[in-house]
């Protein structure tokens, strides 16, 4: 079974920044993350490898910086990475970004699975999955919450929706996005880490992956972001109180006379 | 461990190298030079688990990837509930193999990157949650050679704390370390009253930040605040001379040596 898993380097949700002028988030300098979603979608990717057997593959496109999300799949146990990193790829939509990563997901080839995110959280489109998907002609479900069974070239899967959940069954190769709910994703032991930091990412240009240039970047992007702007900030926090019940009651009552509530 | 018989101790905090790290050899071998600075001490080190729930590697990993030498009863190894069990099982089964035997039970600040044990996981039954009491019961349960130490939190309602406490010994927890204290501290006191024989060790914070503290305390403290850790680690030492003393976020480069003269007797 290989499984490609897409992932993507975000701004760390707590330091994100709007550039008042472009009206684009301003990634230089602020903590960046693996998006939150694409690290159940590398959980997802080593369970079935584990079961399977086979291979799980990271891929991100993005500056050499992005690196580091790939690395922290790496940690967590993917046996290769590839990163699509070049100038023509920037400023690329979510229209462009599907076709660079199905280029790049053609090249890596005989792929049974991809797996992404549900969506990322700065751009929060949810539309690369599919994206990927439809460029590929590859059967697709989006917001999977398990992946039940796969075998004889299909695979069985629980969509959520609004009132519950699908059962679907998708004949392999497919693609599914992935929520929460489908796994807890593992946190890194050092051994792998270490490992992860001396390994060798792929780097991949357009021409590697035989990307058409007038399909990637920015003039290849129909759409415009014509304003973003940060929500209205909060003043509300919220501290959650555990425990036993009694312990928890007593605890809520000194916190709401600590800040003169009661 | 600390006991009330024997030559107080000194906790020496050490935390791990985070996860993201983007230096991690040379944070991995600061690391190595800290602990094994400590085992020669004689002092204990401390490790912490994910503190303030940011994601970092854990002590035992980090003990066992480079190798060192933990010297029997010179490692404190904190565990708090934010594991699975899986996890839970494999820190405990490589302290057993490292001969690390004293664990620090505490409920831990979590994070959404870090799983929460589910009662189910440590066998505790009518409870919605798993806190420090289920795990120390949990610990001493399935690894009864390990000594469970508890935290003891003086700013907490008292009533409440003592409660607290007390299904925390109930629990087989064998020794306590505060929240960091800056002087006389009623609840400090009481807690020696009331529990003559049980080890204390009384955290002391080596930051000259003292306005760090505030979510702590539950006041704000002004960050200009002059504070000098070193005069009060001496006044604590003096206040309780039967304790040991935990020490948070100590300065290996500017105060390691000060706290070895202090405890050979060559400087109070």
């Amino acid at each position: 079974m290989k499984t490609v898993v897409c992932i993507k380097q975000v701004p760390s949700t707590t330091d994100a920044k709007i550039d008042p002028e472009t009206k684009r988030i301003i990634r230089e300098g602020t903590k960046a993350v693996m998006n939150p979603f694409d690290l159940y979608a590398v959980e997802e990717a080593l369970r079935i490898r584990e079961r399977l057997g086979g291979e799980a593959i990271a891929v991100s496109m993005g500056p050499e910086s992005a690196k580091n999300s790939l690395i922290e799949a790496l940690s967590m146990g993917a046996d290769r990475a590839v990163l699509l990193c070049g100038r023509q790829f920037a400023g690329s939509d979510t229209w462009a970004t599907s076709y660079a990563l199905s280029k790049a997901i053609e090249k890596i080839g005989d792929v049974d699975l991809v797996i992404c995110g549900k969506q990322a959280v700065d751009g929060d489109t949810a539309q690369v999955g599919p994206g990927i998907a439809a460029k590929l002609g590859m059967m697709q479900a989006a917001n999977v919450s398990s992946v039940d069974e796969i075998n004889d070239g299909e695979m069985t899967v629980k969509r959520m929706n609004e009132t519950g959940f699908d059962v679907l069954k998708l004949k392999l190769p497919a693609l599914i996005t992935v929520i929460k709910d489908i796994n807890e994703p593992r946190i890194p032991t050092l051994k792998n880490a270490r490992k992860a930091r001396s390994a060798a990412i792929s780097v991949w240009s357009p021409d590697d992956i035989g990307a058409d240039p007038d399909k990637i970047g920015l003039n290849a992007s129909p759409t415009r972001v014509v304003k973003t702007e940060p929500p209205a900030s909060r003043n509300a926090a919220t501290l959650k109180i555990e425990g036993e019940p009694s312990d928890a009651a007593k605890k809520l009552v000194y916190e709401l006379t600590a800040r003169k509530l009661i | 461990m600390v006991k009330n018989d024997c030559r107080p101790d000194y906790h020496i905090e050490i935390i791990p190298p985070k996860q993201d790290s983007q230096k991690l050899e040379e944070d991995l071998s600061l690391f190595a030079s800290k602990f094994e600075r400590v085992m020669k001490s004689g002092f204990i080190a401390s490790i912490t688990d994910n503190a303030m729930g940011l994601l970092a590697f854990q002590g035992h990993e980090c003990i066992e990837e480079l190798g060192l030498h933990a010297r029997p009863d010179q490692v404190l190894i904190h565990l708090n509930t934010f594991h699975t069990k899986q996890a839970l099982h494999e820190i405990l089964d490589s302290c057993e193999r490292l001969g690390i035997r004293s664990i620090l039970a505490i409920s831990g600040d979590g994070s959404p990157r870090l799983p929460k044990l589910r009662p189910k996981d440590v066998e505790a039954e009518n409870t919605a949650s798993v806190t420090s009491v289920e795990l120390t019961q949990y610990i001493l349960k399935h690894y009864p050679s390990f000594t469970v130490g508890v935290a003891f939190n003086p700013y907490e309602p008292e009533e409440h704390e003592f409660e607290k406490l007390e299904r925390k010994l109930d629990a087989g927890a064998s020794f306590v370390i505060t929240q960091p204290i800056t002087g006389k501290n009623g609840a400090v006191d009481r807690l020696l009253s009331r529990y003559p024989c049980l080890p204390v060790v009384v955290e002391a914070w080596m930051s000259k930040k003292l306005y760090l503290l505030s979510d702590v305390v539950g006041y704000p403290i002004p960050e200009d605040a002059v504070f000098d850790p070193i005069e009060t680690l001496r006044n604590l030492r003096a206040l309780y001379p039967d304790c040991g003393q935990y020490l948070s976020l100590l300065g290996f480069k500017t105060q390691y040596e000060t706290i070895e003269s202090m405890a050979r007797g060559d400087i109070l």
